[in-house]
């Protein structure tokens, strides 16, 4: 006997593939917003801006599809939770992809002044630490991997400390006036990196409920004291 | 909660998020290791459940793997097919109603059943509730037990003024409701019902879903599903059976129907519900 219900299930995986399409685009967005700060690229950061539209088409694109499947296929267990955790992806990713946006458009703000190489450095780190987070998350995702979507919340914590610490790289600048008005808004930019880290985290969850049907929070040392 | 490899399944203690209850948790029907054969074939095998008062039960299972068999046995209508045989115990309030003593009759007068097709007598809509309570030797008085049977059954504004009427003449899902309101009048306790949307439109389908609701403060209701959707929406314990490979029906799990349909224990379950077996 065949599968009763293959097209269904065809449509999820469908539906899965373009999520996992968007997550790419998210991810090399954040890439892209650290490279442009980093290089000082003001043509790069516009780019990655006006890129962000591309994120949300996709972001309209699965969630009516999202939309028809409930309303045509009704799924129940494994597919029911299944198509909770991609409207929680959906979700996610497309802030993540709002979180580019805000690098991208301070860097532009920022243009032509002198620069601080301790923070540019430890800026790169985070976007170095944030994006694996968010492939780990995904394949975990794709995999159905609780073992690995463990990992993220592990990965998590360097970018956590790198944030916490910028605070006191930013008053280090606090003599030169110059220096110091460029590296506030990058306590933003290190914000919107921890958000993107968290945002991974919260993928990984998704992984977990999905898996087992019981939503778990993962343990996520020291943000606690930060407002979501 | 999942069947051990006997079918030995106890009661789910609760159904999740529902108001906690007051007082013992009492079941109106249980099947202990209850197995039916037709002739030398088993139909079904050890099936133990417990049917809680007042809580609406869906039986559901691919086609062949013995619904309607434990349905039948829950009234003894299996006594009508000269070759089953029910082993096992099946207590109604904790008595077997297979014991020797016990009258079908009077059995199938406290659990009622609720068929497939509508099939209601060719006399008039009147008649029709009255029948089985005229049968039974009911002595009080007939037209009020006609009109709450039929406000019970959510038939009564539709047919006040035409009681003398054909019940042949009325639609589809009126007429399920007049066998609804005819099964009711002769208060039964436990109303067994085996697919009974089944030759309903959607919205016909959808009041009766809704009457189940509204009957469940009075009744115990066990029903037979072949609509998925339609024990997930109209119930509040959902038994999934299948086949074995001598082709006789076990309980593979059994649990409130909101768990069953999120978080399902067995795998099983979970092919069939999410339609992957096969
Ligand atoms: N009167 C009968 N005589 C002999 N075998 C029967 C009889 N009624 C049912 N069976 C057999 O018992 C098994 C269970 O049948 P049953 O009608 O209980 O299944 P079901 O789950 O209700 O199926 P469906 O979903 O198609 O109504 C089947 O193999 C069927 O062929
Ligand atoms: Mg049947």
């Amino acid at each position: 006997m065949t599968a009763p219900r293959r097209h269904f299930h065809e449509e999820l995986r469908t539906i899965e593939q373009q999520l996992v399409l968007m997550a790419g685009m998210a991810e090399r967005a954040v890439g892209r917003a650290v490279d442009a700060l980093v290089r000082n690229d003001i043509a790069l950061a516009a780019e990655v801006v006006a890129d962000d539209q591309l994120i949300d088409e996709k972001y309209l694109l699965i969630h009516e599809k999202w939309l028809e499947t409930m309303a045509l296929q009704t799924p129940v267990a494994i597919d029911l939770r299944l198509m909770s955790s991609v409207l929680h992806l959906l979700v996610t990713l497309e802030r993540m992809g709002d979180q580019a946006t805000n690098i991208a458009k301070i860097v532009k703000s920022i243009e032509g002044h002198a620069r601080e190489p301790v923070i540019l450095e430890h800026l790169r780190e985070m976007g170095d630490l944030v994006q694996p987070m968010v492939r780990t998350a995904m394949e975990a995702f794709v995999q159905r991997d609780f073992a690995l979507a463990l990992r993220v919340p592990e990965m998590d914590e360097p970018v956590n400390r790198l944030n916490r610490s910028m605070t006191n790289d930013v008053a280090r600048c606090a003599p030169d006036q110059e220096v110091l008005e460029w590296a506030v808004p990058m306590l933003m930019v290190s914000r919107a990196l921890e958000r993107v880290g968290d945002q991974a985290v919260d993928i990984a969850e998704q992984v977990a409920f999905l898996l087992t049907g019981e939503f778990q929070e993962f343990t996520r040392p020291d943000t606690e004291s930060y407002d979501h | 909660m999942a069947a051990d490899d006997r079918g030995i399944v106890i009661a789910p203690a609760g159904v999740p998020g529902s108001v906690e209850e007051t007082g013992p948790v009492t079941h109106a029907m249980e099947t202990v290791d209850m197995s039916v054969s037709y002739g030398s074939f088993r139909a079904v095998k050890n099936v133990s459940l417990q049917f809680r008062d007042h809580q609406i039960t869906a039986l559901i299972g691919p086609s062949g793997c013995g619904k309607s068999t434990v349905l039948r046995a829950f009234n003894r209508m299996n006594d009508l097919i000269p070759t089953s045989r029910v082993e096992g115990r099946v207590l109604f309030h904790g008595a077997d109603i297979y014991e020797e003593s016990v009258d079908p009759v009077e059995v199938r007068r406290r659990v009622g059943m609720v068929f497939q097709k509508p099939n209601p007598f060719p006399k008039s809509i009147y008649d029709n509730v009255a029948w089985g309570a005229k049968v039974n030797g009911y002595k009080g008085n007939m037209d009020d037990l006609v009109e709450q049977s039929l406000r019970q059954a959510a038939l009564w504004d539709e047919v006040d003024d035409k009681l003398d009427q054909s019940g042949l003449s009325l639609s589809g899902g009126q007429q399920q409701r007049l066998c609804i309101a005819r099964t009711i009048a002769v208060k039964p306790e436990i109303i067994l019902m085996d697919e009974p949307t089944s030759a309903l439109d959607p919205i016909a389908t959808l009041r009766i879903e809704e009457l189940i609701q509204e009957l469940k403060q009075r009744y115990t209701i066990i029903i037979v599903t072949h609509n998925m959707q339609q024990a997930a929406r109209a119930s509040d314990f959902t038994a999934f059976l299948n086949m074995d490979q001598d082709r006789a029906g076990r309980v593979i799990e059994f649990e409130a129907t909101a768990e069953l349909f999120t978080r399902p224990a067995k795998k099983e379950t979970e092919d069939y519900i999410t339609g992957r077996f096969g």
